[in-house]
């Protein structure tokens, strides 16, 4: 029997994020195959409400990848980003989540290498996560 | 009282109306009034049944001039929506009041039977004969509270300047709800919220949910939570309500004592206040100056996700 996929919702921003997992597919890199990618215009599109949808109708899951500061393609929205996800990181304990199984980081486009490493080490700390801590 | 009464009449010779509080005889305690006339005025009241945030009324007058009797607490609200260009500075007089702490009615109700008249004097709370000491069924609040009199006022009535000295919360629901697992929490929202009735009442009741007409809570485009009186659906809807309040919430507690099921919104609210006070040094309602946390950001300081 094989083990269940930990899935993951990840939010991509179109700018860096998301062509950075396309070059990853691209150079044949091997990741987890549980991250389900959600195209967003910006990590600043991201809702803290959308996470906690993805949640709530039952990631394991949820990651958020942006670009690298000073990158935004709109100039300043991963900084906006940063402020609310963090506030929500630090908030997921008191509504019952385990703070282990959400992420924020970024990668740019060029980052085909690095995405694979993110998604292989965030995919290892979700399944990780005990939520009876 | 006397010297409320004339402040009271003294704003009423600028502004059109003053929202304060008058005793309700048939529930024994104080309930919100509008003063248009000095006559009107003669019944005002402050004490510690004056638990209502009155500063919820303020965004829909905001076209007149209005006078309001504020708490430490209230003025706060009205500190925040001056902030966030709701309310005009200038268009409100405010009235601080030196204030007690003012007790949870519900218990008050609870210990004497409702509709008797509750009197409050020297720290004892008495109806009909039976007494309780205040600081026994204070609410929650006002066990942490901060104030040092209310931060904006125009008109100051009693002695201001000192928070009312209160014991300790004794715990409770929070000293459980810290012990508990994130499973066991989730299961705890899970019941809260089965009990909810998507009455809408913590909406109502908060002085800086004002954009009643587009509320998410309730909106049936984009959908967030559906209208059904589920758990699942109900703690969306609060969870958009809580995130809309990230930054901005001044810690009134008028949800928690304006839901009728008693579902302790709180819990979530102070958490997130405690969360923005740690990362960004902001506490609602500071001042009418201040600038929301999450309306900008710092380059070089916002640096969290690096410790990980």
């Amino acid at each position: 029997m094989t083990e269940p996929t930990t899935r993951i919702i990840g939010f991509l921003c179109n700018w860096c994020s998301y062509a950075g997992a396309d070059m990853a597919g691209m150079s044949r890199m091997r990741q987890p195959a549980g991250v389900r990618i959600i195209r967003v215009p910006c990590s600043g599109r991201v809702d803290p409400l959308l996470v906690l949808r993805a949640f709530q109708e039952g990631a394991d899951g949820v990651l958020v990848s942006g670009c690298h500061p000073g990158d935004c393609h709109y100039g300043s929205g991963n900084y906006f980003a940063r402020r609310r996800l963090e506030l929500l990181k630090r908030m997921l304990p008191a509504l019952g989540i385990n703070p282990e199984r959400f992420h924020y980081t970024r990668v740019s486009a060029t980052e085909g290498a690095r995405w694979a490493e993110v998604v292989s080490a965030i995919t290892e700390r979700v399944k990780n996560a005990n939520d009876n801590d | 009282m006397e010297d409320l009464i004339s402040a009271i009449k003294k704003v009423l010779e600028q502004v059109d109306v003053v929202l304060g509080w008058a005793r309700s005889e048939a529930a024994g305690v104080a309930a919100p009034a509008f003063f248009h006339t000095p006559a009107e005025a003669e019944g005002a009241i402050f004490d510690s049944t004056c638990v209502h945030n009155l500063a919820v009324h303020l965004p829909r007058l905001a076209d007149k001039k209005a006078g309001i009797v504020a708490k430490g607490c209230d003025a706060r609200s009205i500190a925040q929506l001056i902030a966030e260009g709701i309310i005009k500075r200038e268009r409100v007089t405010v009235i601080g009041v030196a204030c007690p702490g003012v007790i949870d009615v519900k218990k008050a109700w609870r210990c004497f039977g409702f509709g008797k008249r509750v009197s409050d004097s020297g720290g004892q709370v008495a109806m009909e004969g039976k007494t309780v000491k205040r600081e026994e069924i204070l609410l929650r609040k006002c066990r942490g509270c901060r104030e040092a009199g209310p931060v904006i006022r125009d008109v100051t009535v009693g002695e201001v300047g000192k928070a009312p000295a209160a014991p300790a919360d004794p715990a409770g629901i929070r000293k459980r709800f810290a012990a508990m697992s994130f499973a066991e929490r989730r299961q705890f929202w899970q019941d809260q919220f089965s009990r909810c009735i998507r009455c809408y009442a913590c909406r109502e009741a908060c002085p800086l949910c004002f954009c009643r007409d587009v509320c998410t809570m309730q909106a049936h485009e984009p959908g967030w939570s559906g209208g059904a009186t589920n758990s699942s659906q109900s703690w969306m809807a609060q969870l958009v309500r809580i995130s809309h309040m990230a930054g901005r919430c001044t810690g009134c507690e008028e949800c928690e004592r304006a839901c009728p099921v008693g579902i302790p919104l709180m819990l979530l609210l102070e958490e997130q206040n405690a969360v923005v006070e740690e990362l960004f040094g902001y506490r609602a309602g500071s001042g009418t100056e201040a600038k929301t946390p999450f309306l900008t950001f710092d380059v070089n300081n916002d640096s969290w996700e690096q410790e990980r």
